[in-house]
């Protein structure tokens, strides 16, 4: 097997026995690149030349038997909308074109205890907004399965590495199902670990109250590895929790609930089978699986179409032009203004601005916002209660295969569909993964998506690793790649 | 309650210049997601918003002491302006 297709545990064994350095792997993942990126343009930027020194450190610990943990040597992408001090984050905007991180993301200080090699910054929509990687200004990524599709979004660009073999691993963001739905399209595992397991201190906000920032890797074990490196208690993120980890027991004893109205109309045959597949497949090990109501998931996108919007207006508001990013001429600090914004931020960001700012607008506050608030507090207690009867939700991660580019831009309703089955535990704040499960009539990925409840993030991985084992996916993307 | 969509306004609101083009599109863009996320404003809840926590949690934010901490020079911290002097951002003047 190739070296960049094994696992994070594997190949730190491989490093620790002095089989393989971590300067061959990060040569070979270059290589890749080489090959892919021109199609694919999964990066912003690649750091390939700016490692060497560290590559060669990485080599020399494994040398001497003092290497720094799992992930010391791994190449691993980070999506640019997560500050790395002395590099760009551009959030693939405009507005952020010559903006230079002067700190770093908690997250990359903790890779950093490993010293992590990142490999690169990876395209997104425009400030995390969109479920294609369409939205960048820097020009869109596409799907390594198939170049007519896109790899999802909004962190395309870290599944698109990941899937090529550019990066051994990547870091995302999910607000809506940026890390789920992307990993589902490109054949990978997404993580989205509970809210505020993860520090989004660096991290710049799009919906505070629903971002979180999680790995998209090839295995279950090496989110697992990145998910206990970057988590813990931040006192720079106010909505970080300290509360410890919450276990399910065993998995044998689990009981799972299919989440019916995640597979009703909306949502394409072939991913309610490879849900079908996973319930036959949990029933013959021994678990119990029920049909579950959550009636309000319905009005979901409804809630999330309120909420995060009015959270990126206030969010984005920082971007005027005066402490840093692009600044327009203007007569007044006030015309330089609307005007940087005009400039900066392209339509899909102008959208949800606008409507976040209609939303909390004098007037219609009560009726849109705070509806919605309401809205979601029902949904979660409608969560609570199903967690008293199972362990486990399941559903399909995506209604449909990836899609091709151009296909959904010129509808945005349409586009948030794609959202359907993720956004609910991102509304709720639970732990929920996707996982690759079985390739559609096309060839391209699908994925299962599992929910489980609040801080047993620990558990939600151990019984989506039981579920890797049995499914056993191992396709790779087309040939080419290799 | 109504799904006209004041683009002037709310442009202003949000401080973004439009085009009258892009107006047209993104006044009917809202329009149809408004139609969409309308089915919220109709419910009704039994609770307010007063009982609702930002946290999906439900926990309260764990707020830093008031305490002067170092985290970026004043050089750092001016180092993306677009425009600064004597350690300040530069602005065009508040009124012609």
């Amino acid at each position: 097997m190739r070296i960049e297709n094994k696992s994070i545990r594997e190949i730190n064994s491989l490093f620790q026995k002095k089989e393989i350095k971590p300067s061959e792997l990060y040569k070979q993942v270059f290589e890749n690149t080489a090959q892919s990126e021109s199609v694919l343009h999964a990066h912003l930027k690649l750091f390939e030349e700016d490692n060497l020194n560290k590559v060669k450190l990485s080599d020399e610990r494994y040398i001497k038997n003092k290497s720094l943990g799992l992930l010391d040597g791994i190449p691993i992408a980070i999506k640019d909308n997560i500050n790395l001090k002395g590099y760009e984050t551009t959030c693939s905007s405009k507005m952020l074109s010559n903006y230079i991180s002067p700190y770093s993301a908690t997250v990359i200080n903790k890779l950093d205890e490993q010293q992590v090699l990142y490999t690169g910054k990876t395209n997104l929509d425009e400030f995390a907004m969109g479920s294609s990687t369409e939205n960048s200004a820097y020009g869109l990524t596409r799907n390594p399965w198939n170049t007519e599709c896109v790899p999802g979004g909004s962190s395309g660009g870290s599944a698109a590495s990941v899937a090529a073999r550019s990066s051994i691993a990547a870091l995302g963001s999910d607000t809506g199902g940026s890390i789920r739905q992307p990993a589902s399209f490109c054949g990978l595992v997404g993580f989205k670990p509970t809210y505020g397991t993860v520090s989004r201190f660096g991290l710049i906000a799009f919906a505070s109250s629903l971002d979180q920032i999680g790995p998209i890797t090839k295995y279950v074990d090496d989110t697992r590895i990145i998910y206990h490196s970057i988590r813990g208690f931040d006192p720079k993120d106010a909505t970080s929790v300290s509360d410890k980890p919450v276990i399910i027991p065993s998995n044998k004893t689990a009981k799972v609930g299919v989440i019916k109205e995640l597979m009703e109309e909306g949502v394409s045959e072939d991913a309610k089978n490879e849900v079908e597949k996973i319930i036959k497949l949990l029933k013959a090990q021994g678990i119990e699986v029920i049909e579950v109501s959550l009636p309000l998931i319905k009005l979901a996108i409804s809630i999330y179409y309120l909420i995060a919007p009015a959270e990126c207006s206030a969010n984005l508001a920082r971007f005027d032009g005066v402490r840093y990013g692009l600044r327009a001429d203007g007569k007044t600090s006030y015309e330089m203004m609307e005007r940087t914004r005009a400039q900066g931020f392209g339509s899909e960001v102008k959208r949800r601005i606008l409507l976040g700012t209609y939303a909390l607008s004098a007037g219609y506050f009560d009726a849109y916002y705070g509806k919605a608030l309401l809205a979601r507090k029902k949904m979660i207690d409608e969560f609570n209660q199903i967690f008293k009867q199972v362990d486990y939700l399941i559903s399909p991660t995506t209604p449909t295969q990836a899609f091709k580019a151009g296909e959904k831009t010129s509808n945005p309703l349409e586009m948030y569909m794609s959202d359907l089955c993720t956004i609910p535990a991102n509304l709720a704040g639970l732990p929920s993964i996707s996982i690759p499960t079985g390739l559609s009539k096309e060839k391209l990925p699908l994925g299962v998506q599992i929910i489980s409840k609040a801080l047993t993030d620990d558990s939600l991985l151990d019984f989506s690793e039981m579920i890797e084992k049995e499914v056993a996916f191992k396709e790779e993307p087309s040939d080419w790649i290799k | 309650m109504s799904n006209q969509f004041d683009i002037d306004n709310v442009s202003k609101l949000a401080s973004i210049e439009l085009e009258e083009t892009e107006k047209n599109k993104l006044s009917q863009d809202l329009s149809i997601i408004l139609e969409h996320v309308q089915a919220i404003s109709n419910l009704e809840f039994d609770i307010s918003v007063d009982e609702v926590f930002i946290h999906p949690l439900e926990k309260q934010l764990n707020l830093q002491e008031d305490v002067v901490e170092e985290f970026l020079t004043h050089e750092e911290a001016l180092s993306n302006a677009p425009e600064s002097k004597d350690g300040k951002f530069i602005v065009p003047p508040s009124m012609e």
